[in-house]
């Protein structure tokens, strides 16, 4: 079920402990404490790491706003910006797929079900960091793929290659797992009477899916394909272990730029991280638009 | 750190044979299909997993040969070495801290949300949602400063962003399971006399422990696998097997001793999951 839907829909009739003022806010206040957390990293973080990049907070010298850090490497900027919208759109779009497919199956239930649902969930748990390292052994032009086909020298580049294969292989894999087990959550709760109706109705089916399955996942896949999208774009170390030196996503350049001793540097990673995090959360707030023109998120 | 995690985990009931109802049976080409696209599948998900179940055993594996020439335990032997031990009690620390906090914090918030809701329930289920939206390292970078200079130690920095990243899932677990919530039961022991703390441990707790489980287990997993926050926050002060993994593949010919550490850093939470889904079972089960 989508998250907001849940959080913020169906409110209960209070009962004997929301009655009174008194209970009223002693009720609002249980939330306190996981809020105060939440607002002091997600707020006070993004505030700082904004002023820093404005030049607000320099190591040294007297604090001048600046725009600066944002232009000493302009095109890099913008090429690592696109670079990292492709690979998160390329994964994302794969993750998808796949992850539909996979929900289809799980629907179906039977052995073909249960297999995919188990497989499915066994990547879940996997860190991000493993997930690379163990793609790194299976497409590496040492790894175990190139070794099975015999291919030696006319192993394609997958890792640190041109187009970043390895790196969307990963988090299409990660992600199509996350996709799937979301998507047939949603399914599993409200498909199958509308898919009966819709076969007694005379749908083949191709009109099933095209008009039921479709619409019915629309909202839990819009979700959690941009949860993917988001963690794909703002993620290093996949990219850092699987990808090629230059050019650079935004993640792994604001992290060189961190780590750097130059005292310019600072602000100038800042002003990467704040870009990332201007397009995350652009990404989100259109798939907030989407979902509300949903009538089913309604 | 924002891990991607299905929030509703073991939790879905898949229908049981849906497909075996006549209306929507499938012929025998789209049976065949079927298999073929689920064995395609289930490929594609354990594909990535099967160098580790090779390469952990691989005393000696030289490159064009399929299959490791000598097998053994050297890899063991050499991740054992770097430290792996101390690696994985900092990991599975760090994983039961971070869960240890975030769960409780994430009973509390879904609780007010579910049974007190105000003007403020839109905001507040926004901002505890925020940090899916905002990349964790983007979080460290402007955090780090404030950490500094508050004085707060590394260790304490890290399980704050990791109990923030972790808030969403507990939260969004703990507020599906309030909303089939019975909060009437509560009530009746109220009236039958039972104190606060009997209604807590005897009535509310057994209804939502499958809930809590999943929701300690997920906030777990964002602790146990985060590599970039411990990484800048703690500042190598404290090591966990994702670090390892990390600095042992971003280096050449670790292959075995990668296969290893990635063996560890996944067998605890595969372990926890097969129990979650075992005791869900059994629970089902005996409702039945």
């Amino acid at each position: 079920m989508p998250a907001a839907e849940v959080l913020t829909a169906r409110p209960r009739p209070l009962t004997a402990a929301g009655h009174g003022r008194k209970a009223r806010v002693l009720g609002a206040l249980l939330a306190v404490p996981a809020v105060l957390l939440v607002a002091f990293v997600v707020v006070g973080g993004s505030a700082m790491v904004a002023a820093q990049s404005l030049g607000l907070m320099p190591l040294v010298g007297r604090p001048e706003l600046s725009t600066a850090a944002y232009t000493a490497h302009g095109g890099d900027l913008l090429v690592g910006a696109g670079l990292s919208l492709a690979i998160a759109g390329a994964s994302t779009v794969l993750a998808c797929l796949i992850g539909f497919t996979a929900a289809l199956i799980m629907m179906q239930g039977r052995w073909c079900g249960k297999l995919v649902a188990a497989m499915s969930s066994l990547s879940i748990p996997v860190p991000h960091i493993v997930g690379a390292a163990t793609a790194g052994l299976l497409l590496a032009d040492s790894g175990l793929l190139a070794r099975v086909f015999g291919a030696a020298e006319r192993w394609p580049d997958i890792v640190g290659g041109q187009w970043w294969l390895a790196v969307i292989f990963e988090y299409a894999w990660k992600e199509s797992a996350f996709v799937g087990l979301v998507v047939a959550g949603t399914l599993a709760t409200r498909s199958v009477d509308y898919e009966e109706t819709a076969a007694l109705l005379g749908a083949g089916r191709l009109r099933r899916l095209r008009h039921v399955l479709l619409p019915l996942s629309l909202p839990a896949l819009i979700i959690s394909g941009t949860i993917a999208f988001i963690y794909s774009f703002g993620s290093y170390e996949v990219a850092w272990l699987l990808g090629r030196p230059y050019p650079e996503p935004l993640p792994v350049m604001a992290l060189r730029l961190y780590n750097s001793v130059t005292l310019t540097s600072r602000p100038e990673a800042a002003a990467v991280a704040v870009v990332t995090a201007v397009v995350s959360l652009s990404a989100a707030l259109a798939a907030l638009a989407c979902l509300r023109k949903i009538p089913l998120w309604r | 750190m924002a891990i991607t995690l299905p929030p509703g985990l073991n939790q879905q009931t898949l229908p049981k044979d849906a497909a075996q109802n006549g209306l929507t049976r499938s012929r025998a080409g789209g049976r065949i299909l079927r298999s073929a696209t689920a064995a395609a599948l289930a490929v594609w998900f354990v594909l990535p997993l099967l160098p580790l179940g090779l390469w952990i055993f691989a005393d000696r594996w030289s490159y064009p040969a399929p299959l490791p020439q000598d097998w053994g335990l050297q890899n063991v032997d050499s991740a054992l070495s770097r430290g792996a031990a101390i690696a994985f009690a900092g990991s599975l620390g760090l994983g039961f801290v971070v869960s240890a906090v975030a769960t409780p914090l994430g009973v509390l918030a879904a609780r007010s949300l579910a049974f007190h809701p105000s003007r403020w329930s839109a905001p507040v289920s926004g901002l505890l949602f925020a940090p899916l939206a905002l990349p964790a390292f983007v979080a460290v970078f402007g955090l780090n400063v404030l950490l500094v200079r508050l004085q707060v130690p590394s260790y304490a920095g890290v399980v704050l962003v990791l109990t923030v990243y972790a808030l969403p899932y507990t939260t969004y677990v703990m507020r599906l399971a309030y909303a089939a919530h019975d909060i009437g039961f509560e009530e009746e022991a109220c009236t039958l006399g039972a104190t606060r703390g009997q209604v807590f441990l005897r009535v509310q707790l057994p209804l939502i422990a499958p809930a809590l489980a999943r929701a300690a287990f997920l906030a777990f997993l964002v602790g146990w696998s985060d590599y970039l926050v411990t990484l800048l926050i703690g500042g190598g002060s404290l090591v966990t097997v994702p670090l390892l993994v990390a600095s042992a593949a971003s280096g050449t010919g670790n292959d075995g001793i990668v296969a290893v550490l990635s063996v560890m850093a996944l067998a605890p939470p595969l372990g926890l999951l097969l129990l979650l889904g075992l005791t869900g079972r059994r629970r089902r089960g005996s409702r039945s």
